[in-house]
């Protein structure tokens, strides 16, 4: 604990150089109009900055990209307040009671509230954070091969159970993005697997382009198809005095604030699309503990206050997993660990011991990069909402050019665009078909390390498939995996033979 | 059920390629075991989606329930969207021959076209703008080496 100080004091020295400083502020300030931009959500945001901390170190390139993360967190309630449209996923329910305290003329507040919330939630996980990695990045040090191989069984499988509406959509999702995920050099032999003689998939499929063009391109595909009078958007941008929540709102949200920071940081922790799952849970929460549920829907300041600090500890808290095991369990680590790997930094257990200073730099630039965003959001709201006034007709154009752009930079490939355009059809394909692109996403990053590790393990048994349930760990996990196979069939069997229920009862996931 | 169906393709091709390379044994894994199994996988969660679509499907007709999908339709929403699609397609084709600076000129005016910018001078500024501003920040600050045409 003492030592996990005094590392942390030392992350602070780094995080705190100029140049580190100026990479916070860059990653809030792009995440936060990643946020607030239709069409551009941190996973495409963070793919499309990639190539740009090329030049950087390491720690450099991880605090800009995690300040984009955490930036869109704060940056996406804002259009949900202002214009009743979500910036990300993690947003939607903020749409509910934000959007109505807007109409009422509290848009300040509510806009106010969420920042409040969110710095609040995110000071206390990462406080959580440094508490809880160290000794968890020890106790991983036991993990071995078949520990990771069911750990990353159980990731697809919880994340497929609480994506979608279909746990078999999800899962045949993640099976794709595992076969993706073989294309190119067979991690263990050398051999080339499916790449019809090109030196170009070779390499691999490259997962910024699936995850601009599913994410990305998909999006503005979406947006497009829709009819030209709705991309026409009115928008009341506050004043800069209108800004200030009275006494009564602070009160009222203090302990929503904190509850959702507890559901948030926990949800973290757990395999799934952490920061969408977070909000549910906490809007549910302050809906049933509220002494006043009637105005839930009608612009309750606790529905905005709860939800975005929910959302904001679940981003923080979904960096242990990553930090200390080296597995993403959502679609925006993995895309982080992508860029890690890039950097040649590999997460795992030993990522603490072995660089500590890149490790604590990072936690600590996520405190200064929470502050600065609480600035950034505060006084520069109206700023960041002017965006909104800019048409979506020209937005979106734009947003397709740096699009290109930025997935050329990548490897200064024009193959690597078409690439990316045959992801974003496939990502606008799988929206007709209401099919989830996260579990595709995690499929693809995560698929070389799962056959690694299967086959790690069933060399060392010598062919030996017990070796996966003779190992407590693996065996806990394999069990919990079916746990959670087991019981939507016996959800549905149950709600069968109970017919009278069967219609609009069920609670609408996220769009 | 397109849906169920082209999962179940891709599955089938995915584990007929697979046998093209070095299955192994179960104690020492060739290159095509993982490929092959989960092809195998997806083949089998297809099939039992599809079957179970195709069970449901009496009752989701009675229902006149559109299949859950999540895009807009119907006003020239398809057409849109593959205009834009060719739009890009176009660009990319002449981003080599054009470079990068004129090709992002183009893609703009034409890209704001399909989203029905009626105004033809507003279009003209905003992509003279996007390309100016683009050409200064990743060709001449960030110097990526986009490809140069004969102009820029």
């Amino acid at each position: 604990m003492i030592e996990s100080l005094q590392y942390l004091a030392d992350g602070f020295a780094v995080a705190m150089t100029g140049q580190n400083l100026l990479y916070c502020l860059i990653g809030a300030i792009v995440g936060t109009l990643v946020g607030v931009l239709p069409g551009l959500g941190p996973i495409a945001g963070i793919a499309l900055l990639i190539p740009a901390t090329f030049g950087l170190n390491a720690t450099s390139a991880l605090i800009m990209l995690a300040g984009i993360y955490y930036g869109a967190m704060y940056g996406g309630s804002t259009t949900s307040i202002l214009i009743n449209v979500p910036g990300e996923t993690a947003s939607v329910i903020t749409c509910i009671d934000g959007y109505q305290m807007a109409q009422q003329g509290r848009a300040g507040p509510a806009l106010a509230i969420a920042a409040i919330g969110s710095f609040i939630a995110g000071t206390l996980a990462i406080f959580g954070l440094v508490l809880i990695a160290p000794p968890l990045a020890k106790a991983a040090l036991a993990f071995g091969p078949p520990e990771f191989a069911s750990l990353m069984i159980f990731a697809f499988v919880v994340l497929s159970n609480v994506t979608g509406k279909s746990l078999v959509e999800a899962l045949m999702m993640a099976i794709v993005g595992l076969i993706l995920g073989t294309i190119g050099m067979d991690p263990v032999t050398g051999n080339e697997r499916f790449t019809f003689d090109s030196a170009y998939l070779l390499g691999g499929i490259e997962f910024v382009a699936v995850a601009i063009g599913v994410f990305g391109l998909g999006e503005i595909l979406v947006n497009t198809a829709k009819p030209p009078a709705q991309l026409e958007q009115r928008v009341l941008v506050p004043h800069f005095r209108d800004l200030y929540p009275t006494l009564q709102d602070l009160k009222r949200s203090i302990g929503a604030i904190l509850r959702g920071t507890g559901i948030g940081f926990f949800a973290g922790l757990i395999p799934g699309p952490a920061p969408v799952i977070a909000t549910y849970a906490a809007y549910a929460t302050e809906k049933r503990l509220s002494r006043h549920p009637e105005e839930f829907g009608r612009g309750a300041i606790e529905g905005v206050a709860g939800p975005e600090s929910a959302n904001n500890a679940a981003t923080q808290s979904a960096f242990i997993p990553l930090f200390v095991i080296g597995i993403p369990f959502g679609p925006v680590p993995a895309i982080l660990l992508g860029a890690l790997l890039i950097h040649g930094v590999t997460p795992g257990p030993l990522l603490i011991s072995d660089s500590p200073q890149l490790f604590w730099a990072v936690v600590a630039s996520m405190y200064i990069g929470n502050f600065i965003l609480l600035l950034l959001n505060l006084p520069f709201v109206p700023l960041f909402a002017n965006i909104l006034r800019v048409p979506k007709k020209i937005l979106l154009p734009l947003i397709m050019l740096f699009c290109v752009t930025g997935m050329f930079s990548v490897n200064n490939s024009v193959l690597d665009i078409w690439m990316m355009l045959g992801f974003g059809v496939l990502g606008y394909v799988l929206r007709g078909w209401a099919y989830e692109g996260a579990p595709l996403l995690l499929g693809l990053v995560l698929g070389p390390k799962l056959e690694v590790a299967f086959r790690q393990s069933v060399m060392i048994s010598h062919g030996d498939f017990g070796i996966f349930v003779e190992r407590p760990v693996s065996l806990t996990l394999l069990l919990l995996t079916l746990v959670f196979l087991v019981f939507p069939l016996l959800k549905r069997a149950w709600q069968s033979l109970r017919p009278t229920r069967s219609d609009g009862t069920a609670p609408g996931g996220p769009q | 059920m397109s849906a169920a169906i082209s999962m179940f393709v891709f599955g089938a091709i995915t584990a007929v390629l697979s046998l093209q390379l070095p299955l192994g044994a179960l104690r020492m894994p060739g290159s095509g075991f993982f490929p092959f199994t989960l092809g195998l996988a997806l083949m089998a969660l297809a099939a039992g989606h599809g079957v179970r679509i195709y069970l449901a499907r009496p009752k989701a007709a009675a229902a006149q329930a559109p299949a859950s999908s999540t895009l807009p339709e119907g006003d020239g929403a398809t057409r849109r969207v593959v205009l834009f699609v060719t739009g890009v397609i176009a660009a990319v084709v002449l981003l080599k021959p054009l470079g990068y600076t004129l090709a992002s000129f183009l893609l703009m005016l034409a890209l704001l076209q399909i989203l029905g910018i009626r105004r033809w001078y507003i279009s003209l500024a905003v992509a003279l703008g996007s390309a100016a501003t683009c050409h200064v920040v990743f060709v001449r600050l960030l110097q990526i080496p986009l490809p140069s045409g004969w102009i820029f």
